[in-house]
Parts: structure tokens; C-alpha cells; sequence
């Protein structure tokens, strides 16, 4: 690795790798459905025994009821195809330059640096928030160069903003410009939904480097508890 | 969201520092903002597309040892638009000129202040090395051969 610092999103955000998830509130002070924590003195708690480099979530979101077209352009049943695995899950499209392919390379970097048997225990989940732009054969394009086994979920926007609020994540209608440059506003953390109970409980914000989320898979795929 | 975007480009500003062990706050004295800027490009990159001949972006460190500049637009021969772009929590807003502060750096990193690169002349590919014209308010044209590096390069990597 390089041995540049990796750039952090923002002030919180740095802070929050490093103190843990005592901050994890933080994090998702954006969501607008807050005040339903379990309690901050519970999580630090946990934080500071948790073996994962990620935040720990003090609320862990359900796993979005989300049924779209995978890359096949067949219905993909997040909940019930992901079952009794980790899931990563980033929403984002695919004309964004910066951040989308970055975290989405940084991902597939990491897994390329596990077994198949580790691999075979986790999922990589890509919802578009430019279904109009993204269709299936496009989306495929695009994640095959960084993870040939990424899912990629296309369809519904208004399907997709339903899923996305509850989990904090923002999503807004995609803006074109005169140029034809394409805008999406979209949260840009990873949600890790882990196979116990098939909830949320860690979160990468943008920026988490390969090195995080390869740690951080490695012990999904041995079935860590957070 | 400004003042969002802010503190980021702080942040990278004092972690670049930070990595070239150059103090952040050693840089900044060099020189008043009257005098002439005296510019370098450091570490310039675009990313191979993830969709060949997609939507890029442009990566590199501009650094300054003169006096206060702006980066007021970029084109290329490459492709038929060059825009600067500014990545915040949760989307990514256009900007039209970008500081380059007296005897410091401005830097365009993932998840920060980018380029992003559209209506390519030929599909990039690994190995290319591509021509960005950096146009600055006092230095003028700076022209800066880049190469395209793989999807998930880093500089130093």
C-alpha cells in the first residue's frame, strides 16, 4: 500500500475509523429517521471489544424488502438471494468518475485478495441510483471491472430511494446537464449486513481503504460476530 | 455542503503535507500572494475507466513555491470535455476555478477534488499517456502528459 494517507470524507468520518463507533451516531446523524438508537454507552462498549476496522452501527437496519433486475435483467430478490451471507451493499452509477469506481474498485481489490471458499460466503451489492442510464448490460460493463461476481440491481428509482431511506442513505433523482454530464446524489457508505440476523451492523464510509475492508471481509467470511 | 467540502480539501491538503514531510504549517510562509506563481504537476494520473471509454477522472497535485493562482479550466485533446469537480458526502458539484494558495498545494484526489473527463477522442487505455492543458489565471498554460493507470491506482502504490 501506499503510504500516502487515504483520504477521509470529512473530519467525523476520519474520527469514527479511529475511535470506533462511538461515533457511529455520527455517521448517520444525516438520515433523518434518527433518535431510534439502542443507546450510545451500549455501543461503545461494543466498539472497543469489535475485532471489525469498520463503524459499528448502534442501529442495525433491516435488509432492504428490495426486488430489482440483477445484470441478467432477471428479478433479483435481495433478501431472499442473499440470504446466509455478508453483504456489502454501496448504492451508486455508473457515469460517476470518482467515488463510485473507487470504492467499488477498492472492494474488488479486496476480494480478489481472499480464497473462493471466503468469497463464496460474501456478497457485493450495487443498486444504481441511474436506473434510466444503468440498464442491465450497461451496469454488467461497468462491474465486471472491478468484481466479475459484484450483483448489480437496476430498476425502480422510486423502488430504490424506499430502500435506500431507512438506512440513512439519500438518494435523489439523477440531474443531466447541457453536456450531458449525469449528477446523482446518493450516500456514498457501504452498509455490511451480516448473516446472523441479515441486519446492518457495520458501515464504510468512502474513503475505507482496501486494507479495511480486506480485514473486515476476511472476518465476515469466518463468521466474526460484531 | 461548502463548508463540508471545505474541511475535506483541508484535511487532504495537511495529509499531503503531512506525507511529503513537509510541515503543513512550513509551506504556507513561502512567499506574499503578490509574487509570481511557480507551479509544478505532481503525480498526475486518470484512472482507466470502469466502462471503457466511460466517464473518467483526472487525478494530480499542483504545487506551488510562488505566490497565490487559480486553476480556471482544463481541456485536452483527449476528449471533448475536461470539468473540475469537487466529490462531497453525497454527490459531486462542478466547480469553476480552483485555489492554488501561495507556496502550498492543490490537490486532486479520490474522494475530493477531481477532473472528470467525457466525450473521449478514442477510448483510453492502459499505458496511453494523455494530454490535460491546465489553464492558470497568473501562470497561463501549463501542459501536463498523463499517464492512465489502472482502475485502482494510487500514486506511490
Amino acid at each position: 500500500m501506499a503510504p500516502l494517507p487515504r483520504p477521509r470524507p470529512r473530519l467525523l468520518t476520519a474520527a469514527a475509523l479511529v475511535l470506533g463507533a462511538s461515533l457511529a451516531l455520527s455517521a448517520c446523524a444525516s438520515s433523518g429517521d434518527g433518535g431510534e438508537s439502542t443507546g450510545a454507552a451500549k455501543v461503545s462498549k461494543k466498539a472497543s471489544t469489535s475485532r471489525y476496522q469498520g463503524t459499528v452501527l448502534s442501529k442495525n437496519f433491516e435488509k432492504p424488502d428490495l426486488v430489482l433486475n440483477d445484470t441478467s435483467g432477471q428479478p433479483y430478490d435481495l433478501r431472499a438471494r442473499t440470504a446466509g451471507k455478508s453483504v456489502l451493499l454501496f448504492f451508486g452509477y455508473t457515469s460517476c468518475p470518482d467515488v463510485c469506481p473507487t470504492t467499488m474498485g477498492d472492494i474488488g481489490v479486496a476480494m480478489s485478495k481472499l480464497t473462493a471458499e471466503q468469497r463464496a460466503k460474501l456478497a457485493v451489492v450495487f443498486v444504481s441510483t441511474d436506473p434510466e442510464r444503468d440498464t442491465p448490460q450497461v451496469l454488467r460493463t461497468w462491474l465486471d471491472s472491478m468484481g466479475k461476481d459484484f450483483v448489480g440491481m437496476t430498476g425502480d428509482l422510486a423502488k430504490v430511494k424506499a430502500a435506500a431511506r431507512p438506512l440513512g442513505i439519500a438518494v435523489e433523482d439523477p440531474v443531466v446537464d447541457a453536456k450531458g454530464a449525469v449528477t446523482s446524489t446518493h450516500g456514498a457508505q457501504v452498509l455490511a449486513f451480516l448473516p446472523t440476523d441479515d441486519k446492518a451492523h457495520l458501515l464504510y464510509m468512502a474513503g475505507s481503504s482496501i486494507d479495511v475492508y480486506k480485514h473486515d471481509l476476511e472476518l465476515m467470511a469466518d463468521g466474526v460476530a460484531v | 455542503m461548502s463548508s463540508r467540502s471545505f474541511r475535506r480539501s483541508a484535511l487532504l491538503g495537511a495529509g499531503l503535507a503531512a506525507a511529503l514531510a513537509v510541515g503543513a504549517g512550513a509551506v504556507a510562509h513561502q512567499s506574499g500572494d503578490g509574487g509570481a506563481p511557480r507551479l509544478t504537476v505532481a503525480d498526475p494520473y486518470i484512472p482507466l475507466p470502469a466502462t471503457p471509454g466511460g466517464t473518467g477522472a483526472g487525478y494530480l497535485t499542483v504545487r506551488n513555491s510562488g505566490g497565490a493562482d487559480t486553476l480556471v479550466s482544463v481541456s485536452s485533446p483527449a476528449a471533448g470535455s475536461v470539468t473540475m469537480h469537487r466529490s462531497t458526502d453525497s454527490t459531486m458539484e462542478q466547480v469553476d476555478r480552483m485555489d492554488v494558495p501561495a507556496g502550498g498545494t492543490l490537490d486532486l484526489s479520490r474522494g475530493g477534488a477531481h477532473l472528470m473527463i467525457m466525450d473521449w477522442t478514442r477510448q483510453p487505455a492502459l499505458g496511453d499517456e494523455l494530454e490535460l492543458d491546465l489553464q492558470f489565471a497568473k501562470a497561463g498554460r501549463v501542459v501536463v502528459r498523463v499517464p492512465v493507470k489502472p482502475l485502482t491506482y494510487r500514486p506511490g502504490s
